[in-house]
């Protein structure tokens, strides 16, 4: 090919990579290989380092967790209880005015030879503080839901961009042909903020979103098979017809060269048969020990379902599946840890719903050996005022929030950042999403700088223009 | 047609003559390239002028001295011209129409007959709104249903179809209330400005952060898709790669600063608006006495008539005969010899009067209440407050048979009065909360009345007696201090309580009346009648777009786009790197934001920008072709593409341009060319020259997209319903969410519902919460601008055609129908293969699906053929 032919010199037009070039086939040409069109991954020819993890298992608290309650100890706000020493005006994204400063209902105390502090509504997880590393000074650029859901995801206040596990997705496509390779598992009472958008793959093929699957569900993931109304498409009818299907469109194919996209499509037909024999059996939890479902929390009305989910994220990645999101809460004003109105009412009963969950699934992938090359990361989208709401609740705050991380490439133990005095702003080490997940791409042997696509004249990356790599928690 | 803009841009253009060559392509001023030279071979191949341009570039291929592929056979060229222009298969008598026609010119019949088709419209609108990102909902944390977004679809729809050239275009959407007062449907075309996404949670706890963030989606989707700009590179510094400062960037947030997204009333037609109008300045005219217009011969059957017909109705008052008034709050009251009760003595805070009287109408249609001014009452009355005012918290009436204490309660159908204090409506009489009450304050020092309608007239018994009660339960001696109570046995529920002053006009014959009582009666009567007719009207419908009436908030050129370090105030603009045109703009009222938006519009729409008429040729190729000559339709800036053939582009936006802008001309150019015709197939010696296809030796050939699949699937199952317009279909079921955000269900949608099948373009697009199915066929994520529509494959995808409830009904439908036409199974094999796939099945085929229909059914062969490729692509 002649590219002089329209290159005009001064053009920054530089050679796309790969991955973006196929991105770009949607008019069809020849020459491409049918498992890049299908996103497949062979032995991670797309990596850009050798990985250290090669599946996540993120864990997202909706609402907005409260820093100073869980994690992140703060003794002056004792000495503080009760003086008005906060803003004097409403800051952008605070819901109403901030109150007087207010100290944690709860007791704390230090927990594993890093000497922890953390408070007596995460009892269980408090035991495993040794093996994770925190991330202290979190901060986002907004106060307000929506926005800092879609940040905590995409790197973005706005919708349209992709989310971690779609650039993950498009970066090192998939482990396995028998499962979705970017699986959502949201609360059982109802999405996130945003719905769907926080999931999505935004300018990247769809190939790469979050497969929504709802683990109460009989149909778990959907349009597995037709429903039963459809009396004709009988499992031999399916099972023949696709056999016919593969017949007919070879011969179309052939009559067709030059277009990888027709034998793409027959290969869809071939790997959707063979989910239709692997993922019942994923979502199927008879084949647990009662050790194991007790573990969980699945014995328990409170910690059921977010148990369930984790069960059901370590049986996903076990088999294949890169990358599972497990929600804690719905969105809106109840059930999740946007705790406005009381955190002693409001936070300890959402806390003991994951609290139990999140460490049988930290023991649990420990046990199997699954620690080697998986890597849990617990988030929320921002933290909340050390002022009082109302009474004894608390309002949104992007200044300062707490995440941690466990598992491959991780520095167990290790800490990162520091808030203020109040807990308020975060004062030493600040890092925001964009370093975060730099850190995740580089733990999946992704740099972030390098993971593109051009999009509306921009060559976007999940971390913007922004990110560092946190080496501080890494082994 | 107005030009909002003032300004010399020939002095500039001679002023950037000069340094031209140093621009970047799509800066450059539009050129008139002549056609290239070919050889003979080659130009016996050329049916438009682009083949001329496209061959020329084919020929500098060493390795493929054709030219274009053999054209294509009329089947491949119906489908593929039918799907591209109208979104829709031909059906097998289309094809086999064409394939035996024998004109010179059936394909060119073919051509005109599918952009004449109200079809072509629905699927050309598709792409500008894809382009747009619009969507029925708000998006974000809060992703509210539009209810009225669909009327923008719908002028989209309506303007392909009409053709409206792209200058017009423009102009409709950012400023058809500047532009085009007379058509007042066009404010449907509005709802541009409110396509996108709406944080209505920022909006509400941040709204600095909002307006910024707003603001910068419209700039972007503005820019964008009339000028491919990547203006938005600029929010934060000067574009990194295009001439684009910073505050060219907030230039263009200036222009926008009025816009705040919401629901716009408008007319549906100009009558209606002259209608309105007419009515409400008569009304205008009664509220001020305005004698001119009222006593105007025009009118005058008008009052006559109201006081033969409704007026007379106003005499038919009978007061009751009170028997018994008392006061339960320990107040005189006192019958005086005009049936009028004054309340007098103690002052109690709060009060119920009781009256008892008899009537001699044999039934009552009403009851009115005066409340009557006096010179005894504070302030003249004519309430006992100290400010003359009363408050009346509910009125009831009773009927009472002979001898019984208890009445049966008369049930009321509404109240109206003369005069409503602010907040304080008569119908609070009737509302049954005892919290809200009537008032008539400031009016104080003059009579009122009120009048209570009953459901339905009851009869009055020989005998029997009317009990009222007035609660008065509002406090501080906001009680009533002088009334009349009387009823009417009208039935008229328009009738209005009228004034003294014209009550007494009635009273007298119309040549005693006196100059002010004629006017009075005249204000009175029209007032009546040009309510009356207001109401007629039907309302104004309503389209999602942006508030009316916004004044532009201040815009400062942000330091690193941080609205905390706010720089200089932005003046409207829009980009100064186009030197014919200004970057800032003149106004003659720079405050008012209609003119700020009619200033972008005559700048993108101008002849001398560049940008834009480049920008929609490349569309419009793109989507004939699957990629655009430049293969970045939303980006013509460094980072974009390079077109392959720029002299080809320039031909083409000259030519729009010259034609005035209507699209249909460009069709022609491009559907009836030899390089849309060709075959898809290309020697192995071109496909390794050009794998991309960037230089068009063969046809490009695209995979249906979701609406495509969708109607085709339709209509190849008989089932298309072309039914046009309106609001949208939900393919969903909806419950309540945990918030403002419903909870939606696709899988209970009923695929024999009414609207089932209709259009795709119709259904309603939930931007947070997208249809599983069409996802599947990669419909873009609506939070996004979305030039192109990617192609994906995917087990997932495999499994939603294999199995999703939509498909297999129309499946059963689909067999259905060939089972209705042919009686043996060959036969409908046959059938459902000419339907689908527009040809007779080989004997092989025929076999093979016949076996399996046999062994499994028709409608799970008709599963299968849905999901073939042959059926998902386009040759």
């Amino acid at each position: 090919m002649n590219s002089s032919l329209w290159t005009e010199s001064g053009g920054r037009r530089a050679a796309h990579s790969r991955r973006e070039f196929l991105h770009r086939a949607g008019a069809g040409f020849a020459g491409l290989a049918v498992a890049d069109l299908l996103a497949r991954e062979g032995a991670a020819p797309a990596a850009h380092h050798a990985p250290k993890v090669r599946r996540i298992i993120q864990l997202f608290m909706t609402g907005g967790v409260s820093q100073m309650d869980t994690y992140d100890y703060k003794p002056a706000l004792e000495r503080l209880h009760g003086q008005k020493l906060g803003p004097s005006e409403k800051p952008e994204g605070f819901t109403g005015m901030p109150g007087a400063l207010m100290k944690s209902p709860f007791a704390f105390a230090r927990h594993g030879q890093c000497g922890r502090w953390v408070s007596s509504v995460f009892p269980e997880q408090a035991r495993l503080v040794d093996d994770m590393a925190f991330l202290m000074a979190m901060t986002s650029k907004t106060n307000v839901h929506g926005p800092g859901t879609y940040m905590m995801n995409s790197g973005q206040l706005l919708p349209g961009f992709p989310c971690l596990g779609a650039w993950v997705s498009y970066g090192l496509g998939r482990l396995t042909d028998n499962l979705p390779t970017f699986v959502v598992l949201p609360d059982a009472r109802g999405l996130p903020y945003n719905q769907t958008g926080t999931f999505s793959a935004g300018f990247l093929p769809a190939v790469h979103q979050g497969t929504l699957i709802h683990a109460g569900a009989t149909a778990a993931v959907p349009d597995l098979f037709a429903r039963g109304q459809f009396k004709f498409a009988t499992r031999a009818a399916d099972r023949d017809g696709m056999a016919l299907l593969a017949g007919l469109n070879r011969k179309h194919a052939q009559a067709h060269r030059a277009d990888s996209r027709l034998d793409a499509r027959i290969a869809s037909y071939e790997l959707a048969a063979r989910m239709q024999l692997s993922a019942p059996e994923v979502f199927n939890l008879e084949g647990e020990s009662e050790a194991t479902r007790r573990a969980y929390g699945l014995d328990q009305k409170v910690t059921e379902d977010f148990g369930r989910r984790c069960l059901l994220a370590r049986r996903l990645v076990e088999r294949g599946t890169r990358f599972v999101q497990v929600w804690s809460g719905p969105q809106g004003a109840s059930g999740n840890w946007d705790n406005h109105g009381s955190i002693p009412g409001e936070l300890p009963p959402i806390a003991a719903s994951v609290d139990r969950p999140i460490a049988g699934l930290l023991r649990d992938l420990k046990a199997r050996g699954l620690m080697g090359d998986t890597l849990v990361v617990w988030t929320t989208e921002f933290g909340r005022t050390p002022f009082a709401q109302g009474s004894v609740g608390r309002d949104h705050n992007g200044g300062t929030f707490v995440t941690w991380l466990a598992g491959a490439g991780i520095k167990a133990g290790s800490t990162v950042g520091q808030s203020d005095e109040w807990g308020y702003q975060s004062a030493e080490d600040k890092t925001y999403c964009y370093d975060l997940h730099a850190t995740l791409l580089h733990l999946m042997g992704l740099d972030h700088e390098r993971l593109t696509m051009r999009h509306g004249g921009i060559d976007r990356r999940l971390t913007d223009v922004h990110g560092q790599v946190i080496k501080d928690v890494l082994a | 047609m107005a030009c909002a803009l003032a300004w010399a841009w020939q002095a500039n253009v001679a002023a950037a003559d000069e340094s031209n060559a140093t621009l970047w392509w799509s800066l450059r001023p539009l050129t008139s390239p002549a056609l290239p030279q070919l050889d003979a071979t080659l130009a016996r191949q050329v049916r438009t002028p682009p083949d001329a341009f496209l061959l020329a570039k084919l020929a500098q291929i060493k390795t493929h001295k054709a030219g274009f592929a053999p054209e294509a056979d009329r089947r491949t060229l119906l489908r593929r011209l039918s799907l591209d222009l109208t979104g829709l298969p031909p059906t097998p008598q289309e094809v086999r129409a064409f394939v035996a026609d024998p004109a010179a010119d059936a394909y060119e019949k073919q051509v005109e007959r599918l952009l004449a088709s109200p079809r072509y419209g629905e699927r050309w609108a598709r792409h500008w709104l894809d382009t747009i990102h619009f969507a029925d909902t708000h998006g974000f944390e809060h992703d509210a249903l539009r209810t009225n977004a669909w009327r923008y679809r719908d002028y989209v729809i309506g303007a392909m179809n009409r053709d409206t050239p792209w200058p017009r275009f423009i102009r409709e959407q950012l400023a058809a209330d500047v532009f085009f007062p007379a058509e007042p449907a066009l404010a449907a075309a509005l709802g541009f400005l409110g396509a996108g996404p709406y944080d209505q949670s920022t909006a509400s706890t941040a709204p600095r952060t909002f307006d910024y963030l707003d603001r910068d989606d419209l700039v972007t989707q503005t820019l964008s898709a009339f000028a491919s700009s990547t203006i938005h590179c600029a929010r934060c510094h000067d574009h990194k790669f295009d001439p684009i400062p910073k505050e060219d960037y907030y230039a263009l947030q200036a222009v926008f600063a009025g816009v705040s997204k919401g629901d716009l009333p408008f007319e549906e037609s100009a009558a209606l608006v002259q209608q309105r109008r007419h009515w409400q300045s008569l009304l205008a005219a009664a509220d001020a006495r305005n004698a001119a217009v009222l006593l105007a011969q025009e009118y005058a059957p008008v009052i006559s008539r109201w006081e033969t017909t409704l007026g007379s109705n106003a005499t038919a008052w009978h007061e009751l005969a009170v028997e018994s008034a008392g006061s339960s709050g320990g107040a005189t009251l006192k019958v005086e010899p005009d049936g009028a009760i004054t309340s007098g003595g103690t002052r109690p805070e709060k009060d119920t009067y009781t009256v008892t009287g008899v009537s001699k109408l044999a039934k009552i249609g009403a009851l009115r209440l005066e409340v009557l001014a006096a010179p005894s009452l504070p302030k003249m009355g004519p309430g006992r407050q100290d400010n003359g005012n009363l408050h009346l918290t509910e009125f009831e009436a009773h009927t009472l048979a002979s001898g019984a204490a208890n009445g049966t309660k008369l049930k009321m159908r509404r109240a109206t009065a003369d005069f409503n204090q602010e907040g304080w409506s008569i119908t609070h009489a009737l509302d049954g909360n005892n919290g809200t009450a009537w008032g008539i304050y400031p009016r104080v020092g003059e009579s009122h009345v009120a009048v209570f309608e009953l459901e339905a007239p009851v009869p009055l018994v020989e005998g029997s007696r009317l009990r009222v009660v007035l609660h008065q339960w509002h406090g501080g001696g906001h009680l009533i201090g002088r009334f009349r109570l009387s009823v009417t046995q009208a039935t008229n529920a328009t009738a209005d309580p009228v004034p003294p002053q014209v009550a007494a006009a009635l009273r007298r014959t119309p040549e005693n009346r006196a100059p002010e009582e004629r006017l009075a009666l005249a204000a009175w009567a029209l007032r009546g009648h040009a309510l009356a007719e207001l109401a007629r009207l039907p309302g104004p419908a309503k389209v999602y777009a942006a508030v009316p009436g916004m004044a532009p908030k201040p815009v400062h050129v942000l330091s690193r786009g941080d609205i905390d370090k706010p720089g200089a105030l932005a003046e409207p603009g829009a980009l100064s790197a186009i030197r014919a045109l200004p970057g800032r703009f003149t106004l003659s009222n720079p405050q008012s934001e209609a003119a700020r938006r009619a200033a972008l519009a005559d700048w993108l729409a101008h002849a001398q920008n560049p940008l834009s008429w480049r920008s929609i040729v490349n569309r419009v190729w793109h989507f004939h072709f699957g990629s655009g000559l430049c293969d970045t339709p939303n980006d013509f800036g460094r980072m974009g593409g390079i077109p392959s053939h720029p002299e080809l582009l320039d031909w083409l936006a000259n030519d729009l341009r010259e034609g005035g802008g209507a699209l249909k001309p460009l069709h022609r150019r491009i559907v009836l060319s030899a390089a849309y015709r060709q075959s898809g197939e290309g020697s192995a010696a071109l496909v390794a020259a050009d794998p991309e296809n960037r230089l068009l030796g063969r046809m490009n050939r695209p995979r249906l997209d979701a609406e495509q699949f969708r109607d085709a699937v339709l209509s190849v199952s008989g089932r298309l319903d072309t039914a046009m317009g309106g609001p949208g279909i939900a393919y969903f079921k909806t419950s309540p969410g945990q918030q403002i955000t419903p909870k939606l269900d696709y899988t209970a949608f009923d695929w024999d519902a009414p609207g089932a099948a209709r259009r795709s373009i119709y259904r309603v697009v939930w931007r947070g919460i997208p249809d599983p199915f069409m996802e599947a066929l990669d419909f873009p994520d609506a939070a996004l601008l979305q030039p192109t529509r990617p192609f994906s494959a995917s087990a997932l995808q495999a499994l939603v055609l294999f199995n999703n409830d939509f498909v297999l009904r129309m499946s059963e439908h689909f067999a259905a129908r060939v089972e209705a036409q042919v009686p043996d199974l060959p036969g409908r094999v046959a059938a459902a293969v000419g339907q689908a796939l527009l040809r007779d099945p080989t004997a092989g085929e025929l076999q093979a699906l016949s076996a399996y229909a046999r062994q499994h059914g028709l409608a799970a062969m008709c599963r299968v053929l849905f999901n073939g490729n042959e059926f998902l692509f386009v040759d």
